[in-house]
């Protein structure tokens, strides 16, 4: 292994040798111009009908001043996948579904580039694999299955896919220290289906700029005023992040866009839902100030509209001394038992005039109403924060001192995991640079103040699903989910999936962890469980399971610990009868209209607990292709296991132009809901006659007598 | 140019012996080049999963990104990942091998599920690692860094960005791993498991070692 540190050593002494040889060139070269301006990239997707999803797997994109440009000008600016979400370097792509970005832009990424006129647009797609199309029941063809992922092959046999505009204003015109946005829209039309099992799709993709329905993007313009501060300007951690502005979904620490401050002022270019009547649905957002050793400042936005704009001021006080917040978070149940992935927040207030300006958001009933301006997670051992870049610190690293004026002097900070109960403290920050110990916290309202080394509150669901197990040498996975009864807010999911063989003795157990604290007004919390299995499809991933979901609704949830390591375990066992029996059935889909549809509507998919009556609530569509889409279809479209289901429109209150809401707004059930039965597909293989001879089996399963579930079925869904 | 090369190759050489790693460190031969499995999307996002090859599995959990190395690594292996919460967060999971994106499958639907596998298909999830070995490393976000990672007969070489989560499948005694930030890394933050237990902690950089008690 010595050969390692050979190349190692190679590696460094080359760097500098081509750094130096790439000095001496630079000089016949024409000089290199400053990357002053920004662009930022969406997508606006036209896929093909009768897809379930269209997945097109993007490497970057790039554009030129030059229409005629070749794939080696020097004058090509990239943006490239945004680091993290989509991987870095050389293996950086990023998966977008174009059924999912019909009516609003999916923001691709940001990037500096030089200020002129760019005529080329040029998108790259993997070229060792462009894309997935999952097709709709009964698939790609008669004699191929639905709801499974096929390849696609690009017909012009290359990956890269152009626009151009050679008028005087080309494609975009970023001009120096300005943002300007590029909206691409991509469209895949079939050239021809697979004419073999698991074959690829033949399509075309093509690009256009500006889409051909109004660009849905909104403008949020102003300035950050930075007053003197008495502070340090510094922080004890080393380096300082930059004053930005952030975009948030409102409500969440959901980050849509950031926009740099500079010179005092940003522009962020943000999706804005449009609608059948001006000014359009709209879309809310929250926006975080913070960084350049600067207190924290935020405001909650009224309903920005499609080609609209809306002006937000800020100030805030400089020269503050940065700490950090750090410690650890466990498991309050099981002693030393950290918590991996909770998610930390230090929420304040939207400015004023917001009535809302002066909220202890460290009242758990006010932190609705407060917009999260830093956030952290834990580590494998529960620490955090998580470094940040090396030029960029953690956002709890370069935390500023509370203001006065908040209670006690200190943040709130909401502590969140998936199956424990939210926890809010108040947190100060400190300056010390070890890990364990940065700042301080108090889980008593103030009183005291320590380590943040914090404990989140849990019970358990333990239970049994009754499950035909499959035939010997095939399993899966079953996972199994908790949600807040009657709703589909999933609370929790198991952390290991269960694998069953075909040893298994017709049942599985499980353990959920669960929170414990009612909703008020409600005296306990009641959870709805669904199982889903998640399975192969002749050997490779199938992205719908094929086997029967079985639910159990108004399960009684455990009450809160007594003590530490006191905690609770309510029992959900499913009934033995075929309805709450997870079994081999094979995939199916439907699909139907949403008439009157905005952008605020969709379509919940749920499944009746034949024991209590009650329904729960599986999973949801958007009714996509919405007008002002050429031709809106309006449509929603599931695939899911042959069963049946019942289809409940659900509509998002549309926001009140010029109104800031108090809170996030909740989807409400629009109507009745009505049923649909997803017929079985006919069986293959085995010994039963099949009357889909193109299916092999096994498919997602096998029956025990060999046959499998053959070409699925798709029930047309009724108009909701 | 050819003789440039040969006299960098040659001045590398007389290297060799001053990389300040021998005995227990830098010894054993080459394994073979590693797969990754990256679990990328809206920073942040929380997830757990399961990853298992033909004779071992680990169950983890994290937030996005998350990059997963499995050292000696017996083909065919599958990663399934369910996201840990119910917004409209994006959770993708890659298989990279060398520098090409091998399999790509993404979920924003919530606590959705998204599975790849690499070398062929794996029927069953297997029995879980024992022992149970991992390294976490935490460094700052997307840097790249190169490591070896070693048991007392082979070595593997990992290319990777933090932070990372390396398991270590069936080691033949004791396991130890070196880590190269570069110039101006920052720190590595290192937690050494073993059947869920912290053996060993190491905060240093740019380069970092860590050795299996």
């Amino acid at each position: 292994m010595k050969d390692f540190f050979v190349h190692r050593i190679a590696r460094a002494l080359i760097i500098p040798f081509v750094t130096l040889t790439c000095v001496l060139l630079a000089g016949v070269g024409p000089a290199r111009a400053a990357k002053n301006a920004s662009v930022e990239i969406g997508f606006v997707g036209v896929p093909p009908p009768n897809f379930q999803n269209v997945l097109l797997n993007v490497q970057s994109v790039r554009i030129n001043p030059n229409a005629n440009a070749g794939p080696g000008s020097g004058r090509w600016q990239n943006i490239p996948v945004p680091p993290g979400i989509g991987g870095a370097g050389q293996n950086a792509e990023l998966q977008i579904d174009l059924n999912t970005s019909q009516n609003v832009p999916q923001l691709f990424n940001t990037n500096a580039v030089q200020a002129g006129t760019y005529a080329v647009a040029e998108i790259l797609l993997d070229p060792n694999n462009p894309g997935t199309l999952i097709p709709n029941c009964p698939g790609a063809s008669p004699l191929s299955d639905g709801c499974i992922g096929y390849p696609i092959q690009l017909a012009t046999g290359t990956s890269v896919i152009s626009v151009q505009n050679t008028g005087p204003g080309g494609l975009i015109q970023p001009g120096k220290g300005k943002l300007a946005a590029l909206v691409l829209q991509l469209t895949v039309t079939i050239n021809q289906a697979p004419t073999t099992p698991f074959g690829a799709y033949v399509v075309t993709v093509t690009m256009t700029s500006p889409p051909t329905n109004p660009v849905e993007l909104g403008t949020v313009t102003g300035s950050v005023t930075v007053k003197a501060g008495s502070g340090s300007g510094s922080s004890s951690t080393g380096k300082v992040r930059k004053l930005a502005v952030t975009a948030e979904a409102i409500g969440t620490n959901t980050p849509i866009a950031t926009a740099p401050v500079k010179n005092g002022q940003f522009t962020l270019l943000l999706p804005a839902a449009s609608g059948p009547a001006p000014p359009g649905f709209g879309t809310l957002y929250d926006l975080a100030v913070a960084g350049g050793a600067d207190t924290y400042a935020a405001d909650r936005l009224p309903p920005l509209y499609p080609g609209q704009s809306i002006s937000d001021d800020f100030t805030v006080t400089g020269s503050q001394t940065l700490g950090n917040i750090t410690g650890t978070i466990t498991d309050n149940c099981v002693a030393t038992k950290p918590i991996i992935g909770a998610t930390l927040q230090l929420l304040i207030p939207p400015q004023a005039p917001n009535p809302n300006s002066a909220v202890d958001c460290s009242v758990p009933a006010n932190a609705p109403l407060c917009v999260a301006v830093a956030t952290a997670n834990t580590d494998n051992a529960g620490d955090f924060p998580l470094p940040g870049t090396i030029t960029t610190p953690a956002e709890f690293a370069n935390v500023p001192p509370a203001p006065k004026s908040n209670v006690n002097g200190a943040y709130a900070m909401e502590i969140t995991a998936p199956g424990y109960d939210p926890l809010i403290v108040q947190a100060k920050p400190g300056t010390g640079t070890n890990k364990q110990g940065g700042g301080t916290c108090s889980t008593d309202g103030g009183t005291t103040f320590s380590a943040c080394n914090l404990a989140l509150n849990t019970g358990y669901i333990s239970g049994t699903i009754p499950i035909e197990p499959p035939i010997s040498g095939q399993s899966t996975l079953v996972q199994v989910f908790a949600e807040d009864a009657g709703t589909d807010n999933i609370e929790s999911a198991l952390p290991m999936p269960v694998t069953v063989t075909s040893s298994n003795i017709g049942f599985i157990d499980f353990t959920l962890n669960v929170p414990t604290k009612p909703i008020p007004p409600a005296a306990v919390r009641p959870f709805d469980l669904f199982a889903t299995t998640i399975d192969l499809y002749q050997g490779v991933t199938d992205p719908y399971q094929g086997h029967t979901i079985a639910v159990l609704s108004d399960v009684t949830g455990p009450s809160g610990p007594s003590a530490p390591g006191a905690c609770s375990t309510a029992t959900a066992t499913f009934p033995l009868d075929p309805d709450h029996t997870i079994t081999c059935i094979g995939h199916g889909s439907t699909a139907g209209a949403v008439a009157l549809a905005n952008l605020g509507t969709t379509v919940v998919l749920s499944k009746q607990d034949t024991a209590s009556g009650g329904f729960v609530q599986i999973t949801n569509s958007l009714a996509q292709n919405q007008s002002p889409n050429s031709s809106p279809s309006n449509r929603y479209s599931f695939c899911a296991p042959a069963d049946t289901y019942g289809l409940q429109r659900v509509q998002l209150p549309m926001p009140i132009a010029s109104v800031v809401p108090s809170v996030a707004p909740t989807p409400e059930p629009d109507g009745s809901p009505t049923t649909v039965t997803i017929l079985p597909p006919p069986l293959a293989g085995g010994p039963t006659p099949t009357p889909t001879p193109g299916i092999k089996c096994p498919t997602t399963c096998s029956n025990p007598g060999g046959s499998c579930p053959g070409i699925c079925n798709n029930e047309p869904g009724p108009t909701l | 140019m050819r003789a440039v090369g040969a006299a960098l190759a040659f001045s590398v050489a007389a290297c060799n012996n001053q990389t300040g790693f021998s005995g227990s460190v830098g010894n054993t031969p080459n394994g073979p080049p590693l797969t990754s499995y990256d679990i990328l999307g809206t920073v942040g996002t929380p997830f757990t999963a399961i990853v298992s090859n033909a004779r071992s599995s680990w169950v983890l959990q994290g937030n996005v990104p998350l990059s997963v190395v499995i050292c000696n690594n017996l083909l065919p292996a599958r990663i399934v990942a369910t996201k840990a919460t119910s917004d409209s967060s994006l959770l993708s999971l890659e298989i990279i091998n060398g520098f090409r994106v091998f399999d790509l499958e993404s979920t924003s639907a919530p606590f959705g599920n998204v599975s790849v596998q690499a070398g062929g298909t794996l029927s069953a999830i297997s029995s879980p690692a024992s022992p149970d070995l991992r390294i976490f490393v935490a460094g700052p976000l997307n840097s790249r860094y190169t490591a070896l990672v070693e048991d007392i007969t082979t070595g593997f070489v990992i290319d990777a960005r933090a932070p990372t989560l390396i398991l270590f499948d069936t080691p033949d005694g004791k396991v130890d791993a070196t880590f190269f930030g570069g110039q101006d890394y920052g720190s590595f933050n290192l937690n050494m498991t073993l059947n869920g237990a912290v053996v060993a902690t190491v905060v240093q950089g740019p380069n970092a070692t860590i050795r299996e008690p």
